[in-house]
């Protein structure tokens, strides 16, 4: 019998989901510059803010995961 | 120069093409749509994950009363954060510049903590399960029908402008039909509303919370990095408008012309920082309600004051990219109706074009989904707690006291669902509406200004009789319906209604509330004068001087909840002082 999901461990796993997936199309677009960027992409923001979003996501995941009851 | 970034825009991105094509801002590639969709699947499954722990009416509609501070005060002020909030917000911050930040701090900061160390306690210890239910145990059935009805009333009209707001953004930046982003996002809030009631409804609104943040903060990052600075900001709308009243909050209110408001310092301080704000606040039954959750006094007292710490940094993400629109957009946006005309763009589209102008794929599906989030917890907000108030103010109260607990939770279900078609059906009336703002202001000004008065006066002054609270109440609602129709057929009773025939829409709403407050607690007063009070026995846990507030013990003096509300008390000082 676990512990409830509690609303941290939905927004960890909610946080990593996107982390993951922003940081992926930032590092294809770095690969693949698309044909019209939006402005400022020189600074790849796809990249530090889906890392960022990836670590917080991995870190809130792991601390809230629902442990099992004794 | 702005002129070199309007040149950057008309080169580079698709944005600008599709714009002068008449077309959707953007096109959505797979990436933006997972992101989406990873939303709509994760809300939706929190509703049937939630549903097996509502099965009581205090599990329903109180969330079991088990939330945590940090979770209630989150709920609080997310609740509120709809998509009116921010697309609103930042066009008005596009029009009339800063002063558009008041309605964030004066017209916030000072009510969210006076609810947490004042009126809480008497909500909490009441144990109420509503605000229209404060008012039946301080006044009777008179005052809780009124309000109720009003209450009902007002919100599913704000939940239809939520929904329009919604529909707008699905239109502008992706080009999807007005019909279908309606439908698609209330079955969606529906669903998850109904199946777990208000501990759905909060736990969503947390993450909606941390959403609109992560999917809103880039715009002002990167649009600082690209004006390079505040400082600049504030010199390139200097040379672009020339004009200096879009960047100070205080120095131009001396006059109502002079400042693009037309607005007068006692309009912003009484109007909508004492009345307007103190209202919604303390006794909008949508913010009050995620409170009440709270599982103990403590945390009902904490959960505001952190609302009021995030409400604070709200313009950050709201009101900043309005302002960076005015600098680095090369193009002027224009009023609802202008732009229906022409095929420009209104101020309300402002946040979705910043969002278009920095997001690329992934990017801009999380600036979409941030929006659809706003919209999300402003419209569960306005159900839930439309579900709380029909069931138990007035279906339970009025029509079918006696039912099961069972029966009242499948009411509020229904009713959920209910409230959603009404909100629907209100989406489209409102798109006939001019301006999406000064409609909501307006509402606010019937309603919510009496009933701050009708309340105030129950909780701090055991004088106040049972005739005294209804008349009081409905003399101050009718007078904001009076005035308003008095303006509305004709328009130059404004000089009397707003002080000034310069006042604009925005300040004959906050005269208008002020009005209509001082009519329901001068009523309340003469007519309590009139009448037998109750004895203070009765008063016990509902009025000041009458009731027992149960000591907290903290541990720390950095616990307490009055500490807090300093330290933010200190920072809006501060803050206001900053941009004076």
């Amino acid at each position: 019998m676990r512990e409830s999901m509690s609303i941290w461990f939905f927004a960890g796993v909610l946080f990593l989901a996107y982390g993951i997936i922003i940081t992926a199309e930032g590092l294809w677009e770095l690969a693949h510059p698309p044909a019209h960027p939006p402005v400022l992409f020189n600074l790849h923001p796809a990249i530090w803010w889906g890392a960022m979003m990836a670590v917080a996501g991995l870190a809130y995941t792991i601390r809230f995961w629902p442990r099992v009851r004794r | 120069m702005p002129f070199e970034f309007a040149n950057k825009l008309i080169c580079h991105p698709p944005a600008l093409s599709l714009f002068l094509e008449g077309k959707s801002l953007a096109h959505l590639n797979g990436v933006d749509i997972l992101v989406i969709a990873v939303y709509f699947a994760i809300v939706i499954f929190i509703g049937f994950y939630l549903k097996g722990s509502t099965n009581t009416s205090e599990e329903f509609f109180m969330a079991g009363r088990e939330m945590t501070a940090w979770i209630a005060g989150l709920s609080f002020v997310s609740a509120n954060l709809g998509s009116l909030e921010l697309m609103g917000w930042a066009g008005s911050a596009y029009q009339y510049g800063i002063l558009a930040t008041h309605w964030y701090w004066i017209g916030a900061i000072p009510a969210m903590l006076f609810l947490g160390i004042v009126m809480m306690p008497f909500y909490y210890i009441s144990k109420t399960h509503s605000v229209p239910g404060y008012l039946h145990l301080r006044y009777g059935d008179g005052a809780r029908a009124l309000s109720a009805v009003s209450f009902a009333f007002m919100t599913v009209l704000m939940s239809g402008i939520n929904m329009y707001s919604m529909a707008i953004v699905m239109k502008v930046v992706l080009g999807w039909n007005l019909n279908f982003s309606i439908w698609v996002s209330s079955i969606t809030v529906a669903l998850y509303v109904a199946l777990g009631g208000l501990r759905s409804a909060i736990f969503n609104e947390v993450l909606q919370f941390l959403l609109i943040w992560l999917g809103a903060l880039l715009v002002p990052i990167l649009g600082l990095i690209e004006v390079g600075g505040w400082t600049n900001l504030r010199q390139q709308i200097l040379t672009n408008l020339g004009r200096s009243d879009y960047v100070h909050m205080w120095s131009t209110l001396g006059h109502f012309h002079d400042n693009p408001m037309g607005v007068h310092w006692t309009g912003i301080v009484f109007g909508l920082g004492l009345v307007i704000s103190f209202g919604y606040w303390t006794t909008d039954f949508l913010v009050v309600q995620r409170v009440l959750s709270a599982h103990n006094l403590r945390a009902a007292r904490m959960a505001p004051i952190i609302g009021a710490g995030f409400k604070m940094a709200v313009p950050f993400i709201v009101i900043l990219p309005g302002l960076l629109a005015l600098s680095v957009l090369p193009f002027h946006l224009v009023g609802e109706t202008q732009a229906v005309a022409t095929g420009q763009h209104s101020y309300n589209e402002v946040l979705p074009l910043m969002l278009v102008r920095y997001c690329s794929p992934g990017l801009l599906g999380l600036g979409v989904t941030a929006l659809i989030a706003g919209f999300m917890s402003g419209m569960a907000g306005n159900v839930s707690a439309f579900s709380t108030v029909w069931t138990y103010d007035i279906y339970g109260a009025f029509f079918n006291k006696k039912a099961t607990d069972k029966h009242y939770v499948a009411m509020g279900r229904w009713c959920t669902f209910v409230g959603v078609l009404i909100s629907v059906g209100t989406a489209y009336l409102v798109q006939h509406a001019a301006s999406i703002m000064d409609y909501v202001q307006a509402l606010f000004s019937f309603f919510i200004a009496p009933l701050f008065g009708t309340v105030i006066l129950g909780m701090l002054w055991k004088r106040a009789t049972k005739a005294g609270g209804f008349w009081g109440l409905l003399a101050g609602t009718g007078t904001a319906v009076g005035l308003w129709a008095w303006v509305h057929y004709d328009p130059s009773a404004l000089r009397y209604v707003a002080l000034s025939a310069d006042a604009k829409a925005m300040a004959e709403d906050m005269y208008r509330a002020l009005w209509s407050w001082m009519v329901c607690v001068i009523v309340t007063v003469v007519v309590s004068y009139m009448t037998q009070p109750k004895p203070v026995a009765e008063l016990e846990g509902l009025v000041y001087g009458a009731s027992r507030i149960p000591e907290e013990r903290d541990e720390h003096w950095y616990q307490r909840p009055i500490v807090w509300a300093g330290v933010i008390a200190v920072l809006f000082v501060i803050l206001n002082i900053i941009f004076w």
